[in-house]
């Protein structure tokens, strides 16, 4: 069965005044009917820009440069790409919808809740006008929202940040989706809210067989809810495969220290995380060879001029790397092992692998 | 309405009938300190008949016993005297019938300049960079570094001289009061100003609010790009532009004075430059006065605009 959306060497570039930022440089991927798939890496890696692009929203002065955003289970998919302003606008929050990071802005504070919830039904013609305005309460109370019958005539400033992003995703779900992006849902957001939400999303997928592009930079989220992921750096897919597969058996450095630098459960509370150290490219000018070399232990010479292909590492498992975890693990065992190596210096300022006990200090990843 | 609602015009009103009293005590006030009187110029009159003049309007007593009449005359009867001018003329019936022709200019030079202003400045932000947008910009520019005795009378050149000159005498702007057609040409002269400040203010407004993370959930839900526009976009970019809508009532209304002045509109506006040049104190004190409340309630009526449009305020 073909895939509900096919990415096919998705390039969305940036000219600017000095220079391109190619933000999104060829990434190819798929997501199948009722799927949660994860998107991780830090700020700035190109996520954003890559559901933006899926809607057609890209800001200015952005633009899909090359490739193609196959959409649709049956019969013939369509390239959004491709596609008019009037099929464009009907696409967008009725085939697929899309939730945002920041649910204090996302809603519209001069306007009502309920009709920011029906004006996403009214915008397209799967529902009636009347069965619009029927289904605000019941969506409404879909995505938890107590009171919901009496919240209707609510404007968004009388609700919190996680009722507000509960409205986000009833009105993304009002036109019954089959594909939902949500773009850093819960980092807006308390932890503990965060949680309800990524719950919310995960029982709104098993009920409503919505597939999910679960867009964080928190791996943790990623394991609750996606059942494949895929690792951007410097706007390309580093590596891509099963949640399980790439926990258990990161193969590219990066993936690998993103798992590190992981707080997770079971250690101890004050264990010594690592953070990857260095700044992620300048995107205007990146650097050559493997996007990563600069920040990577484990890289060897042909790092520094040959960009790796992103190749098949192991069953449905792909990674961009040209000495993967399995040998690195072998070869360099040292390197793997120490909190801190020492990185031979490109530049006058050299990399280094830093100790933390913060998990959320800036510098950190983070996106 | 709610309970904050009436309370805050009650509280307002009361703000209103205040600056009445210090306005027209200050105007009360200052004008007896000028030398003369009004009837200094007039040929006919001796001393003895001056005298009686005085007497009869009450001129000779002192100025707070001449204030205290005044004030229990408008309090009581809504009575601002009688004019030392046109005699006999009592002066309230007098104001409000050149009231009803001031706030008709008015309300014609408002309408031009909010439809006008917002039409423009919603084209040139939605068009941003484009010629509309150059052309508008350069529009309110020049409109807005141009004083409205200047626009009026190049308004008058061209309407009246030029378009008398270009159609041969069967076509031109016929300067006066009283039919229709003669109210355009001074409302433009007087709304062109306040029309560019709110062109500007309605582009930048627009050009900020559709960055806004809302306009873009509004896109992302598919809808057409008028609904994006008018009822997210727009919506929000008249917020601030409301707020600039009483300081343009208040120049609207100052500015009448020159406008009337100049194109011989029986209005307010000329009666109070008139007045001034005829030292006819009595009407000086009441328009003055009149000025005061009618700024005062412009004001009022647009800060109750605001929770109409933005549901975040409440009084
Ligand atoms: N409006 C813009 N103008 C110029 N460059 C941009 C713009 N938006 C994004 N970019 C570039 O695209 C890159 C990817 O951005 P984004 O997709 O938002 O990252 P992420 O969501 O992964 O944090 C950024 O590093 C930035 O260089
Ligand atoms: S290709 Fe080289 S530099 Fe890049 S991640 Fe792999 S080892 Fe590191
Ligand atoms: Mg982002």
């Amino acid at each position: 069965m073909a895939p509900l959306l096919q990415v096919e060497d998705l390039k969305t570039h940036f000219h600017l005044r000095d220079g391109v930022v190619k933000a999104v440089d060829g990434i190819t991927f798929h997501v199948d009917k009722g799927e949660t798939v994860g998107i991780v890496g830090e700020s700035g890696s190109g996520k954003s820009i890559t559901s933006l692009s899926i809607m057609r929203l890209v800001p200015e002065p952005g633009r899909i440069v090359h490739g193609r955003i196959l959409f649709g289970a049956n019969g013939q998919p369509k390239d959004v790409v491709k596609m008019t302003d009037e099929e464009i606008r009907d696409f967008r929050g009725s085939d697929v919808s899309m939730i945002f990071q920041d649910p204090m802005t996302s809603l519209n504070p001069v306007l009502r809740i309920g009709f920011q919830v029906r004006e996403a039904m009214s915008a397209h013609d799967r529902f009636s006008d009347e069965q619009s305005k029927s289904r605000v309460v019941p969506l409404l109370k879909k995505v938890r929202i107590p009171g919901a019958a009496d919240r209707t005539k609510a404007f968004p400033h009388q609700f919190s940040g996680g009722m507000r992003q509960r409205v986000m995703i009833a009105m993304g779900l009002s036109n019954e989706p089959s594909l939902l992006i949500a773009d850093e849902p819960t980092t807006a957001l308390d932890v503990t809210v965060q949680a309800q939400i990524i719950e919310l999303l995960r029982d709104l997928n098993r009920e409503m067989g919505t597939a999910i592009i679960l867009i964080t930079h928190n791996l943790a989220v990623v394991a609750s809810i996606c059942t494949r992921v895929i690792v951007m750096y410097a706007g390309r897919i580093v590596e891509e495969g099963y949640t399980r597969d790439i926990f258990k058996n990161p193969q590219h450095p990066y993936t690998w220290s993103l798992l590190r630098s992981m707080p997770r459960l079971d250690a101890a509370r004050h264990s010594k995380l690592l953070t990857i150290s260095g700044l992620p490219p300048d995107m205007s000018n990146p650097p050559p060879g493997c996007k990563f070399h600069p920040r990577c232990r484990f890289r060897v010479d042909r790092c520094l001029e040959e960009e790796p292909p992103l190749g098949e590492v192991g069953p449905n498992q792909f990674a961009r790397c040209w000495v993967l975890m399995r040998n690195a693990l072998v070869t360099q065992p040292e390197k793997a092992a120490a909190a801190e190596v020492p990185i031979p210096p490109l530049t006058a300022e050299p990399a280094q692998i830093d100790q933390r006990s913060e998990p959320d200090r800036p510098g950190a990843v983070k996106a | 309405m709610t309970r904050g609602t009436l309370l805050y015009i009650g509280q307002r009103t009361l703000l209103i009938v205040l600056t009445a009293f210090i306005v027209s005590s200050i105007v009360f006030i200052g004008v007896h300190q000028l030398p003369g009187n009004a009837f200094v110029g007039e040929r006919r009159t001796s001393a003895a008949s001056q005298q009686a003049l005085l007497q009869h309007y009450g001129l000779d007593k002192p100025w707070p016993q001449q204030y205290g009449t005044w004030v229990t005359g408008v309090l009581t009867r809504g009575d601002l005297g009688e004019s030392l001018k046109q005699r006999g003329q009592k002066i309230t019936p007098l104001l409000l019938r050149e009231a009803r022709v001031s706030v008709s200019l008015g309300l014609f030079a408002m309408a031009f300049c909010i439809i006008f202003g917002m039409g423009l400045g919603i084209l040139a932000a939605v068009k941003q960079n484009t010629w509309i947008d150059y052309v508008a910009s350069f529009l309110a520019t020049v409109g807005y570094s141009m004083p409205n005795f200047v626009t009026a009378f190049l308004l008058i050149l061209l309407t009246v001289t030029g378009f008398y000159a270009w159609s041969g005498g069967n076509f031109y702007e016929d300067i006066g009061w009283g039919k229709l057609e003669q109210i355009p040409v001074p409302a433009i002269a007087l709304g062109l100003l306040p029309m560019t400040l709110i062109t500007r203010l309605t582009r930048a407004s627009m050009l900020e609010v559709i960055r806004q993370d809302y306009v873009r959930t509004a896109w992302a839900k598919g809808l057409r790009s008028r609904v994006v526009i008018v009822r997210h976009a727009l919506r929000n970019a008249l917020i601030p532009v409301i707020t600039v809508l009483g300081p343009i009532t208040t120049g609207v209304i100052t500015g009448s004075v020159v406008i009337e002045y100049l194109f011989g509109i029986p209005g307010l506006g000329k009666e109070f430059v008139s007045s001034i040049f005829q030292r006819d104190y009595n009407v000086v004190i009441a328009v003055f006065t009149f000025y005061a409340v009618l700024v005062g309630l412009a004001n009022l009526a647009v800060d109750l605009v605001y929770p109409i449009l933005d549901p975040r305020i409440r009084y």
